[in-house]
């Protein structure tokens, strides 16, 4: 595991880029039929540090999604720019330096587990780096998986293995797209541990979007909460609690406090 | 496993009840003298000197078919792909292959027959049925990786032909494998058909003939093995594309 560390802060500064995320001013409309348009997205500006762990928080349909689909290049702003290590996202992508994990794990069903995870040195046209994969798999702790097929594995692991995908080429920044978001609450729990766990090891640039407060607060620096219709940016709080992969934390009057603060938002958001 | 063998037994008492309600018809006469009692018909394949007829046939088509499916197959993965890699051509290639399936075999013979030839001609209207039924499922299984994986291919930063090598292709062998199963029985059937537009020899030939020549035995004997040509290979199809639905489905 201390090699994943090596390699992480090997390969990051020899890239000589900067890897904090900018949006500014982004807004986002769709156009409906008969000329009117819905906006989604209006007045983001977010800025995440090199190395910072940002959540975005908010009720379902808020617009959370397409905020990250726009740091990934998947979506293009209406308005505004959003700039990822100073470049454009797409530009990102292009170089391999960027690591996804969306809400469905999108592994491919022919491949085995070991398979899925160097699929990105194949798409790169990269040598595979074996004992890199290696590591990286009894990091996110699918060691004995390796030649499983997705279909035979329980939801949590199709996540890891689909965490451990992301983060195989070292990227820059880690979109995590409610990568949790179908399994039940004490698998769920279990894994906001493992990725805090990997995350203290790695300290990547990432974006997770959640609706899930327990999960914000556990894994984040700061938490962006956001409101809906159209998707603005209500709040922002910074976590500064101590040992975050501690198992004691979520029993913690402080954490309990922040939570209990941020879920009313949620809830006084929804009422809106 | 009891559920399998169930159906295997209703299969199996059904083809028994048809082939016996077939004798019955023959015995009688129900039919008049075009339908012979199926146990005549089994006789006439049994007797060896009938193989060499039979079999130079069977052999004629089968080969036909075969060529002209594998020219198929191959002309129907090209176009798809094309179709795939070039957006553009898309439409275009939809609309001539539906075009070319709407025009029926019998419309186009005499035009075959001018370019291809007598021997040419069931294979390519062979060549022709199973271009179109493999360009259809295999563009429609090209289409089928869905967003996930379109979305994960663009933020790996992959070029088109890396996303179609890698995601797009083995998503479409479950549907490539069921137009196969689709293929299968037009291989047998467009070779006959083309065989009739004056071929030298194939079981088409011996349907032209045997009508002719008033040789009911021969007649039904062709009808026969053509019909467990289709079946032996629809049954191919069927196994590969079970396989292919374990492994990429």
């Amino acid at each position: 595991m201390s090699s994943v560390l090596q390699q992480a802060s090997v390969t990051a500064p020899s890239t000589g880029s900067t890897r904090e995320i900018a949006l500014t001013g982004v807004a986002k409309t769709y156009p409906l039929k008969r000329g009117a348009s819905v906006t989604a997205l209006a007045g983001i500006d977010l800025e995440i540090a090199d190395g910072e762990f940002v959540a975005l928080l908010g009720p379902s349909g808020c617009g959370k999604s397409t905020v990250l689909r726009i740091v990934a290049g998947l979506e293009q702003p209406s308005t505004g720019t959003v700039s990822v290590g100073g470049a454009s996202p797409q530009a990102l992508s292009k170089a391999h330096r960027l690591g996804v994990a969306f809400q469905e794990h999108s592994l491919l069903p022919w491949l085995t587990v070991r398979q899925n995870i160097t699929l990105p040195y194949k798409v790169a046209g990269r040598p595979v780096d074996t004992a890199h994969v290696r590591e990286l798999i009894d990091l996110v702790g699918l060691g004995g998986f390796e030649d499983a097929r997705p279909k035979h594995l329980s939801g949590g692991m199709r996540q890891r293995a689909s965490i451990a995908r992301a983060l195989v080429l070292d990227p820059d920044v880690l979109l995590l797209d409610e990568p949790f978001g179908a399994l039940d609450a004490v698998t769920r729990r279990r894994m906001n541990k493992e990725l805090a766990r990997i995350w203290a090891e790695l300290r990547i640039t990432t974006l997770l979007v959640t609706h899930d407060v327990d999960e914000a607060v556990l894994l984040a620096d700061r938490v962006v909460v956001m409101t809906g219709r159209p998707g603005r940016i209500r709040h922002i709080e910074g976590i500064d609690l101590p040992l975050r992969e501690h198992t004691e934390l979520t029993r913690s009057p402080e954490f309990h406090e922040i939570v209990d603060r941020l879920t009313g938002m949620l809830e006084t958001t929804k009422a809106a | 496993m009891s559920s399998r063998l169930r159906t295997a037994v209703y299969g199996v008492a059904g083809v028994v009840v048809l082939l016996v309600i077939a004798q019955i018809i023959g015995t009688t006469g129900l039919l008049g003298p075009t339908w012979p009692p199926i146990t005549e018909v089994a006789a006439f394949l049994f007797d060896p000197s009938n193989h060499r007829l039979l079999g130079n046939a069977l052999a004629a088509t089968v080969s036909e078919a075969a060529l002209g499916g594998l020219i198929g197959i191959v002309a129907g993965i090209g176009f798809a792909l094309i179709a795939a890699l070039l957006p553009l051509l898309a439409p275009g290639l939809d609309r001539f292959a539906a075009l070319i399936d709407a025009v029926p075999a019998i419309a186009l013979a005499p035009f075959l027959i001018l370019v291809f030839g007598r021997e040419g001609t069931p294979v390519i209207i062979v060549a022709l049925s199973v271009t179109f039924i493999i360009y259809i499922s295999t563009s429609s299984g090209l289409d089928s990786a869905g967003r996930p994986y379109r979305d994960l291919f663009s933020v790996l930063g992959a070029r088109r032909a890396v996303r179609l090598g890698r995601v797009d292709v083995p998503a479409a062998l479950p549907k490539l494998f069921d137009g196969l199963t689709l293929a299968a029985p037009a291989m047998i059937l467009g070779a006959t058909i083309g065989e009739w537009f004056g071929a030298r020899r194939g079981l088409g030939v011996l349907f032209v003939s045997a009508m002719q020549n008033y040789r009911i035995e021969l007649l039904w004997s062709a009808a026969v093995l053509a019909v467990l040509c289709s079946l032996i290979v629809y049954g191919a199809a069927l196994l590969a594309q079970r396989a292919v639905v374990r492994r990429f489905a």
